[in-house]
């Protein structure tokens, strides 16, 4: 069945068809319409779920700590400054190896306020010990939803899905819903290891002193690293059962490219276009798009990445004093490889503002015409 | 008990600590400096209740359905609550935390749909007793002098009770009309106080008919006659033929006893009794009109019983004094009268009237009803017992200064209301007890008192003194509530008979509530200070500290483990716990 449904919405049918138990969120635009969408499907009781209000996104996440810990499927969903606020328990989240899925509408973080979309407050938490994706369009929004569940119950880490503001949260698209018994087989309930059980007590995430607490990290960075590998066959089961897939990277007409365009999100399908229209031309141009940022798919940018002259990446977040947040991972990850390509660095379409096939023009060009990658990060569609 | 595994390799350990047992042989209670402990207070309707009834006990058990449960509660304090959840001016509705955040708990209309509900089931309460050998007389059958019976008669002892009119009940029976509180309704709980073995003399006037010295078999007394004399108007013409008092109407009406009023009757006054006449005439087929000499702000009478007037379409005429009643054929025909304005407050607050000079006018009238106030006819009783300004002056205790003679209801030093009459009568009973045992009763009062205003608990005097739970000193207020927790929600009233039907029958006004209703209105209570198992301590607990034990509870903190963090105490929305400093 297809449906035409926002992004947003997207989502709350994904969380629905994954049968979540307890839902915590706390409303914040532009991710208030999956809530909202959620709590009407639980209450027509579509969806079977506890849903939690709560005062704060860092209630909201402590609600799916609590809730995981005993064994149940968990979600939540926020935004920019609400994710920012959900710092702390986001750690908690992953260092208890728990399995919660969260969706966040990537938006701008004021100071100045602003409520349009960029990537900084989910890149912000990269550190956290969450697997992150980063969705195109609204059907990998709910396909990936799904999937997430998946992959965090086997791994036992959280996972967070990233979707534009605006772009993806509030247009709407055709969406094939996948039908609920396939869905089912794909994802079975959740069997935790351990669960938090009144008839059997036991004390969860005590004190660990300085003689063990590096194991339990060492088991984090494993379970990370292992993330990929899971994300993939996942993704393959995935596609057998829906007949969509997705990959960890999609790489588009990158073959005897000269040059590869790096992007995520949206962005991603803005440089489709572009690069359709720059091969029309005789251009040897592809585009990549990151769909898996943590853990960081090392292996297969670098494998699509290899034979081209030169890589631009485009970037709409920012570390300040660093630039560009996708372009320094690339390059970090491929710093030990002396095969790479050099990595240029751009910055676009901060706090909403539309990466237009102009602006990712200017990047090609830009790329083109010089013979290595400036010091930083350049920023481009900048008033003129 | 969970036992120590040392690891030695990264491959052995669990992905992430969990102990291998409980944890609870850690008793992280020893952490505690500060302690929380349930601590019941008082909530402010109880408080403000001078018949001393347990109603935020009673709206927790109608909440639940428990209505009659609820009944009984009231009943052991008050043998009135089909009575009062009809007339009583509720104070405890003026106290309840509730009308600073929306609207009063409609306490008094629940009042009556328990006891209405226990009267459908005819329910009676019986009483355990030893039977005592004293026997107590009780002068007057009114609400206080039917209350001290009745808690005597349960505690074993034999009452008389002596009434000056044919019928009990005092000023609920000759004073109030029908359609306030309807005879059967009065006589059903006046039965069950008699059929507890309490002996009554009607026709039996004090004074007349006996004199407080005959009463040598009864060690014990009580006084409680009530204000059944008028004020007069003290202007010319009060004797003419068409002017009467406003007791002396609502009596007779009451007694069924032929009253000719002509078409256009002037009431004096602006209290009660009052508008208690211009209703009852209106009833009667009359056109009355009230006469009262300040204005609808300063006027005494409940403001209920002032709309439901105005419903009806009963004039009032403010700032008018009459002064001169003229009679022609020796029947009155005219009432002269005097325009007021307000001058400066008396000592009460309100504002006199000050007299215009040269505003006479006159009022065609048929019948003038004078209802001014009343006061007690105490001219039987002997010097001694200790009289001011024509009232009683008794102790803490309701006692007079002649031994074994104790006193309540209007003729004493306390507002002239029947829920007051009510909670004097059940003093008198306790500290009459006292005085027959002997017993020592000074230091009573600490157990007994609900809040500071005066109200006893007589099931707690009936509990030894051991099994009595402590009473908390402190009365709960709004700002020791945690709002969060409560939602807006509107007040349930009573519906009331359409105004039509109510012109030219003394049928009741007021129609009393569904029990849906009830229920819902009852679960607006705050339960100020009274843990009512909303289980908010056990849900934010984060040691699990707070143990449930079955249903009814209580709650119990388990100090082994409560860390003594507080969450508990701050997040119970109705002040039920405190925090004190840990003795170690």
């Amino acid at each position: 069945m297809k449906k035409i449904m926002v992004g947003n919405h997207a989502v709350s049918w994904g969380v629905m068809l994954a049968r979540a138990e307890v839902i915590s969120a706390y409303p914040i635009t532009p991710q208030t319409t999956i809530v909202e969408e959620l709590s009407v499907l639980c209450a027509d009781e579509r969806l079977r779920a506890k849903f939690i209000p709560v005062e704060s996104e860092h209630s909201a996440m402590a609600c799916c700590v609590g809730a995981a810990a005993a064994g149940v499927r968990t979600f939540t969903a926020t935004s920019g400054q609400g994710l920012a606020l959900m710092h702390e328990m986001l750690h908690w989240a992953s260092g208890a190896r728990l399995p919660i899925v969260m969706a966040t509408v990537n938006r701008a973080l004021g100071s100045p306020w602003n409520i349009w979309g960029e990537q900084t407050d989910a890149l912000a938490q990269r550190d956290t010990g969450w697997l992150q994706f980063y969705c195109e369009n609204n059907q990998e929004v709910l396909d990936t939803t799904i999937q997430a569940f998946k992959i965090a119950e086997e791994i036992l880490l959280p996972v967070m899905l990233n979707l534009d503001a605006f772009f993806l949260s509030h247009t709407a698209e055709p969406v094939e819903i996948p039908e609920q018994r396939l869905v089912d087989n794909f994802l079975p309930r959740f069997e935790a290891p351990y669960r938090l059980d009144p008839q059997d007590p036991h004390s969860f995430g005590c004190l660990t002193p300085p003689d063990y607490f590096m194991e339990f990290r060492y088991k984090m960075q494993q379970a990370m690293l292992k993330g990929k590998e899971v994300s993939r066959r996942v993704d393959e089961d995935f596609g057998r059962a829906f007949g969509r897939k997705y990959g960890l990277i999609d790489a588009y007409r990158c073959e005897g490219a000269d040059l590869v365009l790096v992007a995520s999100g949206t962005i991603a399908s803005t440089a489709r276009v572009v690069v359709d229209a720059l091969r029309e031309k005789g251009r040897k141009v592809g585009v990549v798009k990151v769909r898996l940022f943590r853990p960081f798919p090392k292996e297969e940018l670098m494998e699509v990445v290899k034979d081209a002259e030169k890589v631009a990446v485009v970037d709409r977040n920012v570390s300040f004093g660093v630039g560009g947040i996708f372009a320094h991972e690339l390059r970090a990850a491929f710093c030990n490889d002396k095969s790479r390509p050099p990595v240029f660095s751009y910055i676009a379409g901060l706090g909403g503002r539309d990466v237009t096939p102009q602006v990712l023009n200017d990047v090609v060009y830009q790329t083109y015409k010089k013979s290595e990658p400036d010091e930083q990060s350049v920023w481009v569609g900048m008033r003129s | 008990m969970s036992e120590q595994i040392i690891f030695k390799r990264e491959e052995d350990m669990p992905y992430q600590p969990i102990s291998t047992g409980s944890m609870t042989w850690n008793k992280t209670g020893s952490w505690r400096y500060l302690r929380p402990r349930f601590d019941n207070k008082i909530s402010p309707c109880n408080e403000g209740c001078p018949a001393g009834q347990d109603i935020e006990g009673a709206m927790v058990l109608i909440g639940k359905g428990k209505v009659l449960e609820a009944w009984e509660l009231f009943k052991q304090e008050n043998p009135f609550p089909a009575v009062c959840g009809r007339v009583c001016f509720h104070p405890c509705e003026s106290s309840c935390n509730r009308k600073d955040f929306d609207e009063a708990v409609s306490i008094n209309a629940l009042e009556r749909f328990m006891a209405d509900a226990a009267s459908r089931q005819g329910r009676r309460l019986s009483f355990k007793r030893e039977k005592r050998k004293e026997k107590i007389a009780v002068i007057g059958s009114g609400p206080a002098g039917l209350t001290c019976a009745y808690h005597l008669a349960r505690m074993g002892y034999g009452v008389t009770v002596f009434e000056a009119f044919p019928v009990l009940g005092g000023m609920l029976r000759v004073g109030i009309p029908e359609y306030r509180l309807p005879k059967k309704v009065l006589e059903e709980e006046i039965d069950q106080i008699l059929d507890l073995g309490v002996k009554t003399e009607i026709n039996t006037r004090l004074g007349a008919d006996f004199l407080l010295s005959d009463l040598k078999e009864y060690p014990a007394v009580f006084l409680a006659m009530g204000n059944h004399r008028s004020k007069s108007l003290g202007i010319p013409g009060e004797d003419s033929a068409g002017a009467m008092s406003g007791l002396e109407f609502l009596r007779n009406v009451s007694l069924g006893k032929e009253v000719a009023l002509g078409k256009r009757v002037a009431v004096i006054g602006g209290g009660n009794t009052a508008f208690d006449a211009a209703r009852s005439a209106l009833r009667l087929g009359a056109k009355p009109v009230i006469l009262y000499r300040r204005t609808r702000e300063e006027m005494p009478a409940f403001p209920g019983e002032i709309l439901e007037a105005e419903e009806e379409g009963i004039e009032v005429s403010y700032l008018v004094s009459p002064t001169r009643l003229i009679a022609e054929n020796g029947k009155i025909s005219r009432l002269e009268c005097l325009k007021n304005r307000l001058g400066p407050a008396d000592e009460d607050g309100r504002r006199r009237p000050v007299a215009i000079k040269g505003s006479n006018f006159f009022l065609e009238v048929d019948q003038v009803i004078s209802a001014i106030g009343e006061d007690a006819d105490l001219a039987a009783l002997p010097k001694r017992i200790g009289l001011k300004e024509n009232v009683i002056r008794t102790d803490e205790r309701g006692a007079t200064k002649q031994k074994g003679v104790f006193a309540g209801g209007d003729i004493i030093q306390q507002p002239r209301t029947v829920v007051h009459a009510i909670g004097s009568g059940k003093r008198a009973a306790i500290f009459i007890d006292c005085f027959l045992k002997g017993a020592k009763w000074e230091g009573l009062f600490d157990g007994l008192r609900i809040g500071e205003r005066g109200s006893l608990s007589i099931k707690r005097y009936l509990q030894e003194e051991n099994e009595r739970v402590p009473l908390s000193s402190k009365t709960v207020r709004l700002k020791d509530l945690n709002l969060d927790y409560f939602d807006y929600k509107k007040r349930k009233k009573m519906p009331q008979a359409q105004t039509s039907k109510r012109l030219g029958s003394f049928e009741e006004v007021n129609l009393g509530l569904s029990e849906e209703t009830a229920r819902e209105e009852a679960n607006r209570c705050f339960n100020c200070g009274v843990c009512n198992l909303c289980d908010n301590c056990y849900i934010f607990c984060p040691d699990v500290a707070i143990q449930k034990q079955g249903e009814d509870g209580p709650n119990v903190i388990d100090y082994d483990h409560c860390k003594g963090c507080g969450i508990c105490v701050e997040e119970c929305p109705r002040d039920a716990l405190v925090m004190e400093e840990e003795r170690k």
